[in-house]
């Protein structure tokens, strides 16, 4: 079986007999309106006449990458079917070789290339990596966002704990006053800066995972693709609370400790 | 008065107003980034599209230009029938394939275009000249570093392999009498344009009259839709794409960076809103009694709300410049990342200023100041003078 981008023309042919079958996606099985068991004329230049084929299986588009940005069709046929439809002859594009153990794989397609003309044997890995450079570079990308909104949620986190502590001003001279040290308040703060992070992230990790559900159901149907567009792991899940949680210190202690080198007097505004 | 309250009231909560700023400054570059990330591709693209002054292409049914393999068959019937039109100027066929180069080193494959040199849009030349004779071709940066060839060198070249033979096929000796570079490939991509004979003639008979794209230049004035349609009517075999239709098309792939763009935008104006409604609130509730005491020597309600809402507003245009350049700092820093994706054209941004993107952020970023002013605002200007003072005065 044989890949082809859709840029074959389709219609529905009326009568032939012993014709071969094809596999079609779902999507032009939706969107042509074609069953099982339907025949179609495969031309590869539109208008001409082509050769018919029954369509003997609509297959699930694969969870693939780098097919999502893709909107053609494809349709799978016989290699020697496509090949003649083409004009072909018996050329390929490319052919995997599996080898009886990982251990040979760099020897064999060194042997290969060393007698290669017109053709070079790539490593299945090598090529995954290539395919998904797109990703990698979303990937990046998504991380260069991320670390601008973890800049702007710290001063908003800081600001927040700043206003929080220094809405607290007369309990804290007032605790002050009464001896309790500042290094006692400095540590009360930063512990409830603690617990509200920790509260918060949580609260975050149910909007995110909320998000990513919204998010997969989205553009499943957009690109009408079993691919996950957002996974939230527990990798994911404790790196956001620990951060918001150093975060959320960080901010506390420095409210605290800007509120506590302030005269007791002061803070009463006298 | 009115500014001189608002600038005393920002300047005595020091750590406060920086913070706020600072906040608003990254909200405000972020905003502007996805303000220019909404619309960069599509602006950069049509640019592109529209430089060389082609208003429509004809590719294959159902295809973009160059998405596939197809070409169009008695392509140069079709571009007489297509010159020979009074709304036509100009027609600029365009053949594509591969070109395999010789070199001490082993092979070299490079995207080749066949084109006619003088109605050509699909390059620019940087030195040299274009094609005069079958036998030039100007090359691309790339593929002169990949064969270590310069301008007036002579390359061994062919279509395809032979595998059997162990040879090129199609194979021709041409001279490299030009520095081009490709409007629509890729930076890293090597390629190569010949004059589209030569390469219809290297790929065999099968090439006889293809194209793989035509593109059309109209008469000044003519109705670009019409002509289409038209077009579409003569050629039922291609597909006629108009500028409009193909940045369609591109907003259609670009889809998802546009939803980001608008998600990320709408959460950075809505933090900044926050950022800034807390604080005015917060600092008008400090202010409760000192508001008190100002309407009670007659000042006006709308002269607080104008004071508070200025504070507000303050804060937001302070923070504002400061976040336009960083936001063109992390827009370039940005785009360099995604200029990366491969295939993409090198001329291609996703960030794209535009100075409406700035104005755009600041109009938006100035609105939500005043929006964030006017509520905390609103609600300490009506608060009972009386009962408010005696509060205040009890503790």
């Amino acid at each position: 079986m044989s890949f082809a981008a859709l840029c074959l023309a389709l219609a529905i042919a009326q009568s032939q007999d012993s014709t071969r079958h094809i596999a079609i996606d779902e999507r032009l099985a939706a969107d042509a309106h074609l069953h099982l068991g339907d025949r179609v004329s495969l031309s590869a230049t539109p208008g001409e006449s082509g050769s018919v084929a029954t369509i003997g299986a609509i297959v699930r588009r694969s969870a693939d990458p780098a097919e999502i940005a893709r909107g053609e069709y494809k349709v799978r046929l016989h290699l020697t079917q496509l090949q003649d439809l083409l004009g072909y002859g018996d050329r390929v594009d490319r052919f995997a070789v599996a080898t009886t153990s990982e251990q040979v794989i760099g020897s064999a397609a060194e042997r290969i290339n060393s007698a290669a003309f017109g053709f070079r044997a790539h490593r299945s890995r090598d090529i995954a990596v290539q395919t998904s450079a797109t990703f990698a570079v979303v990937s990046r990308f998504h991380r260069a966002i991320g670390v601008i909104t973890i800049a702007a949620s710290a001063i908003f986190l800081l600001c927040i704990m700043l206003l929080k502590v220094d809405e607290r001003r007369r309990d804290v001279a007032a605790l002050r006053l009464m001896g309790i040290s500042a290094r006692t308040i400095v540590r009360g703060v930063v512990l409830e800066a603690a617990g509200i992070a920790v509260f918060g992230s949580v609260v975050g990790v149910g909007v995110g995972l909320a998000t990513s559900w919204l998010v997969n159901l989205h553009y499943q149907g957009v690109y009408r693709t079993p691919l996950r567009f957002s996974i939230v792991t527990t990798d994911i899940m404790l790196g956001a609370v620990a951060l918001s949680l150093v975060l959320g210190i960080v901010a506390g202690w420095l409210a605290a400790r800007r509120l506590v080198h302030t005269p007791p007097l002061a803070l009463f505004g006298r | 008065m009115l500014f001189t309250l608002a600038a005393a009231s920002l300047i005595r909560h020091r750590a406060r107003t920086v913070l706020a700023i600072l906040g608003v400054s990254v909200s405000a570059a972020m905003l502007l980034d996805m303000v220019m990330l909404s619309s960069g591709m599509r602006v950069s693209f049509g640019s592109l599209l529209t430089s060389q002054g082609y208003q429509l292409r004809l590719a294959p049914k159902g295809t973009l230009p160059f998405d596939t393999e197809a070409t169009i068959k008695d392509g140069d019937a079709m571009v007489s029938q297509l010159l020979a039109r009074p709304e036509v100027v100009a027609v600029s066929p365009v053949f594509g394939g591969q070109l395999y180069i010789l070199t001490a080193h082993g092979v070299i494959a490079s995207s080749a275009l066949g084109v006619i040199p003088a109605v050509e849009a699909d390059y620019e030349l940087s030195s040299g000249r274009q094609p005069a004779t079958a036998n030039e071709m100007v090359a691309n940066d790339a593929l002169l570093a990949a064969t270590g060839a310069s301008l007036g060198d002579t390359v061994h070249v062919g279509s395809g392999f032979d595998s059997q033979l162990r040879t090129l096929t199609g194979e021709r000796t041409l001279r490299i009498v030009g520095r081009a570079r490709f409007i629509y490939m890729a930076r890293e991509q090597k390629g190569a344009a010949l004059p589209i004979e030569t390469l219809r003639a290297m790929q065999g008979r099968d090439a006889d009259g293809r194209v793989s794209l035509a593109m059309v230049r109209l008469v000044p004035g003519q109705d670009i839709e019409s002509e289409r349609a038209a077009l579409e009517r003569l050629f039922p075999r291609v597909t006629v794409i108009s500028i409009a239709e193909a940045l369609k098309q591109v907003d259609e792939r670009r889809s998802y960076f546009t939803q980001l763009a608008v998600i990320l935008g709408a959460v950075s104006l809505v933090v900044g809103f926050l950022l800034v409604t807390t604080l005015v609130t917060v600092s008008v509730n400090e202010r409760i009694g000192e508001i008190a005491v100002m309407r009670a020597i007659g000042v006006h309600r709308w002269r607080i709300v104008a004071q508070i809402v200025l504070e507000a507003s303050a804060m937001m245009l302070v923070a504002s410049p400061v976040g336009l350049v960083l936001g063109l700092v992390t827009a370039r820093y940005l785009n360099s990342i995604l200029a990366n994706f491969p295939g993409m054209p090198e001329r291609i941004d996703f960030f794209y200023f535009q100075p409406s993107a700035a104005w755009t952020s600041l109009g938006l970023l100035a609105l939500s100041g005043v929006l964030a002013g006017i509520y905390p605002s609103w609600r300490s200007a009506s608060l009972p003078i009386a009962i408010t003072l005696r509060q205040e005065a009890v503790g």
